[in-house]
């Protein structure tokens, strides 16, 4: 069978055909050749009978009359009938009254055996009883060619002959009348292969029958239909997409473009801005340095003046004297201040590891000498290091812990914190105070040069400090944050690296809230 | 009754080819055949309904100049039917009317007297049989010979159809010699 899967449609007909037609043939020979042998068999054993009856008759009065002449030119009648090989009268003593042989010559049985017949190899023998007025006057034997297998033989010949001739026949004829079946079948075959071949969907294949096959037809194109469309579709969807895609490129390189020649532009700005600011900061920066030297001339002639003519004096320019001098210190301060603030953004960021518990501590104790009556309750976590540049952040720390040392100067238990949280992995700093605070509605101006919450009466200070510290932290790609509460005291956070800082300190601030 | 008949027929047959025997034993066997032949006769010959007197009437073999052989004759028919009908064995007397016979036989011993015996049964439907020289000539329908020692017959045609007798080709066939016309 799976011989029969390798080969096509055409060469599975043929081959049905000229197997049915051969089996048929096959069956019908051999039935019509059983059927002759029989009906040969059949009609030489009863045409013997006839011939030994008759050969019976003619020679009963030959024994009759005991004339074995007679008989036996009965007997030579019978070279007519070649097919009889030997023929013999006996009488009804059984002994031998005539005799007949043809060319072949051959035997007698030397006595008659009973009437009857019988098939002795390819002759057929056969005894006959001869009655004449009731009486048995004698036998005759036949002997007879019996030519069943020649018959066969010959039939098989014939047969093969005739198989040959119906297959040939039948070959030609199913070759041609196979078209009718196959054609149909072919031509939706082809039209199935160039399909698949070229995707041509548009094809159809031909109906050329209303049969089965006319209905597959049917089916396939009404598929191919189907596929068309469903592809006319898909490419129609495609197209769309591909518009799309095409518009949402242009779109994307507009973006990109308009981004370049914004990015052009914010670079040149900020050039610009950069120059400009810079100019202006040496500006500060040079005003500043120049504004000091006339500062300390007028601070030191006022002390010279105090301190070289204490009786000259009237001690009303005496308390006029001191009052310059303040005045020139608190401005030599802010010019300090502006100095350090213009230092911060100037000059190189030399980020290294820094302990920052260290500076902190640093700080502290330089405030401590400053103010020696002051107690504050001051603790610092051990252990808190930044990768930054120290001396900036040492900056810093002075400015906030300052702030914190300031502001909680009025508090009946000053105390202050310096500590740090993490978030996501990254060290956030802060310093906390429980002294004044602020009203949070202020929280932006926090960090503004010159920006005060309280009045220089309560509170010295320039006002820059904060500035400062944020510029700090921004050079570092931090972010600084303030949380407090008038009266309650406030809290300042700050972060050293740029990554995530953002979401932390927004994550604390709402915390903190 | 087979097995009497076959015995019969076989010791005839036996004796068909008769040697050298004493003139005696020789005739003797001759006359026995005679008298077998002239019973199977009447299975080759048709006789006219005429014929016979009555449907039931016997087959009746007249025997005219031969007493052995109407005896041997007598012994073979013996239980035998011939056409349905009993055999019997009439001898005869020169003179005697043929009514009611069917088959005669005239011997040697009447062989004198044979054309005035013959006359007689002339133009009737009687079977004449002789075994004399040159019986046929003188009106006998079938005449006994011996030929090559063997018992053989001739047959005259036109007597027998004058007495409307048919005799069967058959039986033609073994004859020695037919006349077909006088």
């Amino acid at each position: 069978m799976r011989l029969a899967t390798s080969f096509s449609v055409r060469q599975k007909l043929l081959a049905v055909v000229l197997l049915t037609t051969l089996t048929a043939l096959l069956v019908a020979i051999a039935v019509m050749v059983g059927f002759d042998l029989r009906n040969y068999r059949q009609s030489l054993i009863s045409d013997m009978t006839t011939q030994a009856d008759l050969l019976g008759r003619t020679t009963a009065p030959a024994l009759t009359f005991d004339d074995p002449r007679v008989a036996q030119e009965n007997l030579e009648l019978l070279r007519y009938r070649p097919q009889i090989r030997a023929a013999a009268i006996y009488n009804a003593r059984g002994k031998m009254f005539a005799s007949y042989s043809n060319k072949d010559g051959g035997e007698f049985p030397r006595l008659p055996e009973a009437d009857g017949t019988r098939i002795e190899g390819n002759e057929l023998v056969l005894f006959k009883r001869v009655l004449g007025n009731r009486e048995i006057l004698g036998t005759v034997y036949l002997r007879a060619d019996y030519e069943l297998y020649d018959r066969l033989v010959g039939y098989l010949g014939i047969a093969a002959v005739v198989a040959a001739i119906a297959m040939l026949v039948a070959y030609v004829l199913s070759r041609r009348l196979q078209q009718i079946v196959t054609s149909p079948l072919l031509a939706i075959a082809d039209v199935a292969r160039e399909v698949t071949e070229k995707r041509a969907f548009s094809l159809r294949a031909p109906k050329l029958s209303k049969d089965e096959i006319g209905m597959l037809a049917e089916s396939f194109n009404t598929m191919l239909a189907e596929i068309e469309r469903a592809t006319r579709d898909l490419q129609a969807s495609n197209e769309v997409l591909g518009r799309e895609i095409a518009e949402h490129n242009r779109a994307e390189q507009e973006i990109l473009r308009l981004n370049t020649e914004l990015e052009q532009r914010v670079k040149e700005r900020t050039a610009q801005l950069e120059f400009t600011n810079g100019e202006l900061e040496a500006f500060c920066y040079s005003v500043s340095h120049d504004l000091r030297a006339p500062l300390r001339a007028i601070d030191g002639f006022s002390q010279a003046l105090l301190e070289d003519f204490p009786k000259d004096v009237p001690e009303e320019a005496q308390r006029y004297l001191a009052r310059i001098r303040s005045s020139t210190q608190r401005m030599g301060q802010l010019i300090e201040d502006l100095l350090n603030l213009s230092r911060v953004s100037r000059g190189g960021l030399e980020r290294r590891d820094a302990d920052i518990s260290e500076l902190a501590r640093q700080v502290v104790t330089e405030l401590q000498n400053r103010e020696p009556q002051r107690k504050v309750d001051i603790s610092i976590w051990d252990g808190m290091r930044a990768n930054a540049d120290s001396r900036l952040l040492r900056a810093a720390l002075e400015n906030l812990i300052g702030n914190a040392w300031k502001f909680s100067s009025k508090t009946d238990k000053p105390r202050i914190e310096i500590g740090s949280l993490s978030n996501d992995g990254r060290a956030v700093f802060y310093v906390r105070d429980n002294g004044a605070g602020f009203d949070m509605a202020y929280a932006n101006k926090l960090f503004g040069a010159f920006q005060r919450l309280h009045s220089g009466n309560e509170y010295q200070g320039t006002g820059i400090g904060l500035a400062t510290v944020q510029r700090i932290v921004h050079r570092h790609g931090g972010r600084i944050w303030a949380d407090a509460k008038p009266g309650k005291g406030a809290a300042f956070y700050f972060t050293l690296e740029s990554d995530g800082v953002e979401k932390a300190g927004r994550d604390m601030a709402e915390a903190q809230a | 009754m087979i097995f009497r008949l076959c015995a019969l027929v076989a010791s005839l047959a036996a004796m068909a080819p008769i040697p050298a025997l004493a003139q005696a034993e020789r005739t003797a066997a001759e006359t026995q055949i005679k008298a077998a032949f002239l019973y199977k006769f009447s299975a080759f010959v048709e006789w006219p309904p005429k014929a016979f007197a009555r449907p039931d009437s016997p087959f009746t073999i007249g025997v005219i100049g031969a007493d052995e052989l109407a005896a041997d004759l007598e012994q073979i028919v013996k239980g035998r039917t011939v056409l349905e009908r009993a055999v019997v064995v009439r001898r005869m007397r020169r003179g005697e009317p043929l009514a009611g016979i069917q088959m005669l036989f005239i011997g040697q011993a009447e062989a004198a007297r044979l054309a005035e015996i013959l006359a007689i049964a002339k133009g009737q439907s009687v079977l004449t049989v002789t075994e004399s020289e040159d019986a046929l000539s003188r009106g006998s329908m079938i005449n006994f010979v011996f030929v090559d020692d063997k018992v053989r017959f001739d047959v005259a045609l036109p007597e027998a159809e004058r007495g409307l007798l048919k005799i069967s080709a058959r039986l033609l066939a073994v004859a020695r010699k037919v006349v077909t016309s006088s």
